[in-house]
């Protein structure tokens, strides 16, 4: 989905309705609604592994925390200033990219793909929650970072970036809906790129047919490996996007129902496009904002049936199905002409 | 020297030998084909060339290169290819863009389009270049999967049973194609069990039984040696 | 005699790792194991039978009564998700993975919703006993019985009976298993519900020894996954010795450093053993079968 003048313009009109959004609006909306758009980079990361790559990854939330927590050890021990702030985002991402290198390189060097891929990637996840739930006592301090077991770690400081004289400290406004927003584009332009590079055809064609693939003279192992980095580092940028906008992290962001979400967002949307994916992401999540209000218990019972309907009735995804639709829909108006 | 020999290849699961001893050599410039009643052990030797069963003793050298131990995409590098039984495409993406990644590996994108284009006209593929690899017919998809294996430029090109389901006029195409790219230089080894074929191409014929190399010589020899035609009429006495 | 209380204690904790890895596993195991599918709303049948066996005993059966009644409850809940939604998903086996994650949160947060965020739940019953200065609980001597009682029944049921072989069959060739004449569908929704039953047998025995939230699955999944994935696809040649394998390695490092240690050592073990053993020990038994 997405080619062509059409797509582009709406893509523009799209942008420009984000861009104008802060003017109309109160700046603290705006700060509360910079949430959504937080989660949409770990998404989008999902939507590589699993959609383009076929490998089915639950552990995206694991990354989430790893760099949720990497960012609060960091920059409370150290602060923000001369910069640090924004090279404990770095650092935080590389960590959980690392945490996943050396996950991935042992599940795949070790050929395991398919069911087993998804559920060992789910223990793990599972085994960072329980880990973080039992770090309550005062003994599981790194510094002067608390990590507070299951009530969570908080009161580091927000995204901060470098200025002449000083430094930005973005609280949840209209500058870090501005930033945020912007890092989105770059990425999902970035992903756009590197989905249609030989990288990713590679990653699809592995997809397809792993055996295949192989036999063109490819190592699969290394572009399974490096797309479920990428990915896992887009989570951790949510994490860290999460973390430094709520001051706020805790081990139920790695519950297996916080695993689950991605995953909903990612199949409703539609997971073999990052187009899909962004749009289902940001709809699936309104929905849930929208439906919390009668109770959060209740959203999740709407999500899993979500879910459920999603994969009966339309496997590839609500959005990409309504996409496919449009599509055959223009291509008859412009063939009837 | 011989493009690929098999030196007292072994492969047993168990108790069972797939292959037994097999020592064989394949002249470079030749297409040989390996026949030999179901069950014979040919596609676990083809599995064996390929780095998909590692063999429990022998070896194999592939152009003066001792292969054994090296990982599948490794031998591909080398300079083998192959095409599978069952075709093996990448079903979601177009013609097209099946044979752009198999070129993707050698060439850069210039290069890369021109020789996508004469592939497709090689292949006549032309008309379909667009459609998805899932939903071509069967004969254009195993076309379609030569036209990847060959996008290499191996050496050697293997073939398992490439007229597998494929019409008379279809087989005697592939036959055609398989011609053509050998008189460009490529080496090829074919499993095959139309005898058509196998007459149409081979310049060599080796026969696999429980595992050995039965017998080896001209398509000519092969169909006069009574051996050969009593283990296949055992075959048809099961 | 500290001697005699050591050996006792490793005893009893590797047998108490083993119980809960089995007793975890088998449900998970019976259905990856025969239809190729893992259950995630796995957790969600052991809930619901501990819930179910809480219930029975406050209406006043005797808790043996009310953990089989747990179990029954929990295989035909499973049966009845079989036919609603697994059933259209065997020929997409990455798919049933997902909806059955969908059941899942449905199914805990339906809970939650129902009875509240806990319930109280019934005592341990039958006390301790003491070897020198440490004391065991009986119920844990229970509950590895259980486990080893829960292994021979599966081990009869599907080598022994005339459902069993079918079930065999039909996993093995399901077109000519139907062409047989075998009801596959049936066969499935069997399996299905054993595997469900079982998993609420887990949840019904081990009611009485944790607190009831909606969420009490989740303790037991994540052994549950690692037991699977260690063992392969066969419950006798692959869950049973890596249950054993896995309760050597959770036992000794729980006593030695926690039971974090003995969690994360649980995990680290799987990761190496897939490394080593791609097909889970059952495929390292087959090996010479292939």
């Amino acid at each position: 989905m997405g080619r062509g003048p059409a797509f582009w313009s709406a893509f523009v009109v799209v942008l420009a309705f984000a861009l104008a959004y802060p003017l109309f609006a109160d700046g603290y909306d705006v700060g509360n609604n910079i949430y959504f758009l937080n989660w949409t980079f770990m998404a989008l990361g999902l939507s590589l592994i699993w959609g383009y790559g076929g490998s089915l990854s639950f552990g995206q939330t694991a990354f989430f925390g790893v760099a949720g927590y990497s960012y609060g050890i960091l920059t409370i021990n150290f602060g923000t200033a001369y910069g640090f702030g924004l090279l404990s985002v770095l650092i935080a991402i590389a960590i959980a990219a690392l945490f996943a290198a050396v996950l991935g390189y042992f599940l795949f060097f070790g050929r395991i793909s398919g069911i087993f891929l998804g559920i060992v990637t789910l223990s793990v996840t599972l085994a960072l929650e329980r880990f973080m739930a039992q770090t309550a006592g005062p003994q599981w301090t790194i510094g002067s970072a608390r990590l507070n077991g299951f009530n969570g770690m908080s009161g580091m400081p927000p995204l901060t970036l470098p200025w002449f004289g000083g430094e930005i400290s973005l609280y949840p406004d209209i500058g870090l809906y501005y930033l945020v927003l912007c890092l989105l584009v770059v990425v999902y332009l970035g992903l756009r790129i590197l989905v249609n590079s030989k990288f990713g055809n590679i990653l699809v064609a592995l997809r397809e047919n792993p055996q295949r693939a192989e036999m063109l003279g490819y190592d699969i192992r290394k572009y399974q490996l490096g797309g479920f980095v990428i990915g896992a580092a887009l989570a951790g940028l949510s994490g860290v996007l999460y973390t430094s906008w709520g001051q706020y992290i805790t081990p139920s962001n790695m519950s297996i129902t916080a695993a689950a979400l991605p995953i909903i967002w990612v199949a409703v949307g539609g997971r073999s496009d990052i187009t899909a994916t962004l749009i289902g992401t940001l709809v699936v999540l309104s929905a849930f904002q929208a439906l919390t209000i009668y109770g959060s218990q209740y959203a999740l019972v709407v999500m899993g049936l979500l879910l459920v309907f999603t994969v009966l009735l339309a496997p590839k995804g609500l959005i990409a199905n309504a996409g496919i639709l449009l599509g055959s829909l223009l291509d008859r108006k412009n063939g009837g002409k | 020297m011989a493009l690929l020999q098999t030196h007292n290849l072994n492969k047993h699961f168990g108790g069972l030998h797939v292959t037994a001893d097999v020592s064989f050599s394949l002249e470079p410039g030749k297409i040989h084909c390996l026949i030999g009643p179901n069950g014979a052990g040919k596609s676990t030797f083809f599995r064996l060339l390929l780095g998909e069963h590692q063999p429990s003793s022998g070896t194999i050298v592939f152009d003066g290169q001792d292969i054994t131990r090296l990982k599948s995409f490794q031998r591909i590098n080398r300079g083998m290819s192959v095409k599978f039984q069952v075709p093996g495409i990448f079903g979601a993406l177009s013609a097209q863009q099946n044979l752009q990644i198999a070129l993707q590996h050698r060439l850069d994108s210039l290069d890369l389009n021109a020789e996508v284009e004469r592939l497709l006209d090689f292949l006549q593929l032309r008309e379909v270049a667009d459609q998805q690899a899932g939903n071509l017919s069967h004969g254009l998809k195993q076309w379609l999967e030569i036209g990847m294996a060959i996008s290499l430029k191996p050496k050697l090109l293997l073939l398992d049973e490439p007229t597998a389901g494929m019409s008379p006029e279809e087989t005697f195409m592939t036959g055609e194609i398989v011609k053509q790219l050998n008189a460009q230089g490529m080496t090829v080894l074919a499993v095959e069990h139309d005898m058509a074929f196998v007459r149409q191409v081979a310049d060599r014929v080796s026969v696999l039984h429980f595992g050995r190399i039965f017998a080896e010589g001209t398509i000519d020899e092969i169909v006069a040696d009574e051996r050969v035609a009593a283990i296949y009429l055992g075959q048809s006495h099961d | 005699m500290e001697f005699v209380t050591a050996i006792v204690s490793s005893a009893y904790q590797f047998g108490d790792a083993f119980a809960f890895l089995v007793l975890s596993a088998c449900g998970l195991a019976v259905i990856f194991g025969m239809m190729g599918v893992i259950n995630l709303a796995h957790g969600e049948f052991i809930m619901c039978g501990a819930y179910m066996t809480v219930f029975a005993v406050n209406w006043g059966l005797p808790l043996p009564l009310a953990i089989l009644c747990g179990s029954l409850f929990a295989g035909l809940v499973g049966m009845i998700i079989e036919r609603v939604v697994v059933r259209r998903l065997y020929a997409r086996p990455l798919d049933s993975i997902l909806a059955t994650w969908g059941v899942s949160l449905i199914a805990s947060q339906g809970t939650l919703i129902l009875f509240g965020p806990t319930m109280r739940g019934v005592g341990t019953p039958l006390g301790s006993f003491m070897v020198g200065a440490l004391s065991f609980s009986y119920y844990r001597l229970v509950l590895i019985a259980t486990a080893l009682a829960v292994l021979l029944l599966l081990y009869l049921v599907f080598n022994k009976t005339r459902f069993g072989v079918l079930a065999r069959a039909t996993i093995q060739a399901p077109h000519m298993a139907n062409a047989l004449g075998v009801d596959t569908n049936r066969v499935y929704a069997f399996t299905f519900g054993i595997g469900a039953a079982l998993a609420g047998l887990t949840g019904g025995i081990y009611a009485p020894t944790m607190t009831m939230i909606p969420t009490m699955g989740t303790t037991f999944i994540m052994e549950a996954f690692v037991t699977v994935v260690v063992g392969g696809a066969d419950v006798f040649l692959g869950t049973a010795p890596a249950a054993a394998l896995l309760a050597v390695v959770k036992a000794s490092l729980t006593s030695w450093q926690g039971q974090l240690a003995g969690q994360i050592g649980l995990l680290l073990a799987v990761i190496l053993v897939i490394r080593l053993l791609p097909k889970g020990i059952t495929g390292f038994i087959l090996k010479d079968r292939a």
